[in-house]
């Protein structure tokens, strides 16, 4: 009936408008091949008492690496400024022909000062409409890695143009056998920086984060040569066994923090026992047993709410994903295509669960919505792609990938585009956790 | 007319003179219904031509709209390390490393064709618009596709061939990145073009319900100023399409 109507409405007003002139002529578009804006970063003014050349210098080219990290902004060379190179304030106003007649999209002026402390203060131009979209302040000791700022700077300059903060401040921790044992290193999210966090030359696997980014769990076979979990931390949290005072012959496989930090999902096996999915609190007490089939339950997700986990189990002849309540209730299964589905990772936005699944003798990433109705491949290779992990804005996931023959951490976006290999050197690189935004 | 009642049978003509009156008192209540109704909406209804689009691999959420942070941030924290060497999570070192360029640009997908016309059926649906006549294509098939009139009436040559010129502007200074390009987002600008091709007032007619894809768009019109020329001065309309849906 409303349509019938709006027909009959519209059948009359298309002679009305034409009448009075108001015909419109419309064209519908289609992006082009442009996907990234164009910044044109100036060297922002030095305001130390003793103003050093190259710092302001490696500021900026420390930012423009994380801003083109975001694969949404790519850097202009000075050399095609008409303005000036370097901010001659934070308030300085800026002549947006200048920057629009060289094609910048964004103009990103500053300054910063390196005395008792590291401060930038910077404002980020939409040169089209000749607007301020950003001004933000930064400190932070000067002993610290500048970088820090430069890619928090370079974090919410993305944000100003897209509404979706970058993850170039971001960290992934991952696991490496370069030095001959599987030991946990942590990075930054383009790659760079790479430290080690473990070195106790035993087996050291599943690293997975607080959500406040202080502190990583771990699988490790450094006690009694049996796995057990640890922490590690940045000074918050206590480190060391994670459920010290428990069973002493219990197996610990795995363990994730939840989203709120409260708790954790762990993976334990009685002596001669299968393995099952528990919630713990973050202090280690409070076990709570959620599943008690005799088939192997392992690989906990949570859920971005912690209301459910999405896990793994072979009850059904075949290791598949299977979803249930936080409490362990209202367990279901997830997928069903493929007779190898492995390692959930649930979406920030939790609307996709990632997931490793063999095709051919070798693994691909899959994405499949919690209810199971669509179920797609993200990145698929010949050879195998693994463990995928979400980074903390949805927009891209890292995972380890056998493509050059050992593994290494590789990063895609959630449309499958833009993959880049973030690690490389000896030993394979696998495991990767991307942690949360910086605080 | 007349005729055809006369050979009906006393039965169906008493039914036919029941159709007839009920047709004549709902063609006097429809009329009567429009020559009271206040105002109706203006409805503009744009030609579609089928537009090739890319099917979606996968659609993230549409980013919930972060309010904007002006204030000031707290400063990053540097915690010292509490922890024995090998229990510890160690801190970034004041050593930033070049960033290991890419070694294996994705291989570009094959966009898979789809027609478009069930997309601005939907959208026309929520605006409550009629499904315009097809446009005529232009014998020198100049015509944008696309491109139409709001009354479905067919372009004339010279402004299909400026709409063709404009849209190919615009798509040059429009920059969308991958990740509006996975969601499915349209935003409708009205935009008054000037006789020498310059950008005068424009408003966001329909949002996306993205307010940066909005925000996108109307910086991508302010960058392709002055457009071409058109044939004169107009009201135009240009529905945005991020593509991959």
């Amino acid at each position: 009936m409303r349509r019938t109507f709006a027909l009959l409405c519209g059948l009359l007003l298309c002679g009305v408008g034409r009448a009075a002139g108001e015909e419109r002529a419309a064209v519908v578009i289609t992006p082009g091949a442009a996907q990234t804006f164009q910044a044109a970063l100036q060297t922002f003014a030095d305001r130390s008492l003793a103003p050093h050349p190259e710092r302001a210098k490696r500021f900026r080219e420390e930012l423009g690496r994380a801003l083109e990290f975001s694969g949404v902004f790519s850097v202009l060379s000075q050399k095609a400024f008409l303005g000036p190179e370097t901010s001659s304030s934070v308030e300085a106003e800026a002549l947006c022909s200048d920057w629009t007649q060289i094609g910048a999209d964004a103009l990103v002026q500053g300054e910063l000062s390196a005395d008792a402390e590291l401060r930038v203060e910077f404002r980020v131009w939409d040169t089209a409409r000749c607007t301020v979209l950003e001004r933000k302040r930064y400190r932070q000791p000067t002993s610290a890695d500048a970088a820090i700022v430069s890619k928090r700077v370079a974090d919410d300059i993305v944000a100003a143009f897209t509404g979706v903060r970058g993850v170039a401040a971001t960290e992934l921790a991952f696991v490496s056998n370069r030095s001959g044992n599987p030991e946990v290193y942590v990075m930054w999210a383009d790659g760079s920086n790479q430290r080690a966090a473990t070195s106790n030359r035993s087996i050291n696997n599943f690293p997975a984060w607080s959500p406040d980014g202080g502190a990583v769990v771990y699988t490790s076979y450094r006690v009694e040569g049996r796995p057990l979990l640890f922490l590690s931390s940045r000074g918050r949290g206590r480190p060391g066994r994670l459920l010290a005072g428990q069973d002493g012959q219990r197996s610990e496989y795995r363990g994730v923090f939840s989203p709120q930090g409260d708790r954790l999902a762990v993976v334990l096996s009685e002596p001669g026992g299968a393995a099952d999915v528990y919630t713990v609190q973050a202090n280690g007490r409070g076990l709570a047993r959620l599943t008690r089939d005799p088939s192997i339950d392992i690989a906990p997700a949570w859920s971005p709410d912690g209301r459910q986990l999405a896990f793994v189990s072979d009850r059904s002849g075949s290791p598949q994903v299977y979803v249930m309540d936080a409490d362990g209730a209202n367990l279901r299964r997830l997928t069903f295509q493929g007779s190898y589905n492995s390692h959930p990772a649930w979406s920030p936005d939790g609307r996709w669960i990632a997931y490793e699944s063999r095709v051919g003798g070798q693994f691909d990433i899959w994405l499949i919505d919690p209810e199971g109705v669509t179920n797609l491949p993200l990145v698929e290779h010949p050879r195998s792609d693994e463990s995928p992990s979400w980074a903390p804005n949805g927009r891209q996931l890292a995972f380890s990938s056998s493509r050059r023959g050992r593994f290494d951490v590789y990063v895609v976006d959630v449309t499958g585009e833009n993959l880049r290999r973030i690690t490389q050197g000896i030993g394979d690189s696998t495991s990767p956790a991307w942690g949360p935004f910086p605080r | 007319m007349a005729q055809v009642a006369l050979d009906l049978d006393p039965d169906d003509r008493r039914r036919f003179r029941r159709v007839l009156a009920f047709s004549a008192v709902l063609h006097v209540l429809l009329f009567a219904a429009l020559a009271f109704v206040p105002s109706l909406p203006r409805v503009s209804s744009p030609a579609a031509i089928a537009v090739n689009l890319v099917a979606a691999p996968a659609r993230p959420a549409a980013s919930a709209p972060a309010a904007a942070a002006p204030a000031r941030p707290k400063p990053p924290k540097d915690a010292p390390v509490v922890l024995p060497k090998e229990a510890s999570l160690p801190e970034p070192k004041p050593k930033p490393e070049a960033k290991p360029k890419p070694v294996e640009p994705p291989a570009p997908e094959v966009p898979a064709e789809r027609e478009y016309s069930d997309v601005l059926a939907s959208l026309r649906d929520e605006l409550g618009e009629q499904e315009p006549a097809p446009a005529a294509a232009p014998a020198d098939a100049g015509a944008a596709p696309g491109a139409g009139s709001s009354s479905g009436v067919p372009l004339s040559p010279e402004l299909a061939a400026w709409l063709r010129d404009a849209k190919i502007h615009i798509r040059r200074s429009w920059v969308v990145p991958p990740g509006f390009r996975a969601q499915a987002l349209t935003a409708i600008v009205d935009v008054e073009v000037g006789a020498g091709g310059a950008v005068g007032d424009k408003r966001i007619k329909r949002s996306s319900g993205n307010p940066w894809y909005d925000e996108g768009v109307l910086r991508s019109i302010e960058k392709a100023s002055p457009l071409p020329p058109p044939p004169e001065a107009m009201q135009v309309e240009f529905i945005m399409v991020s593509d991959e849906f």
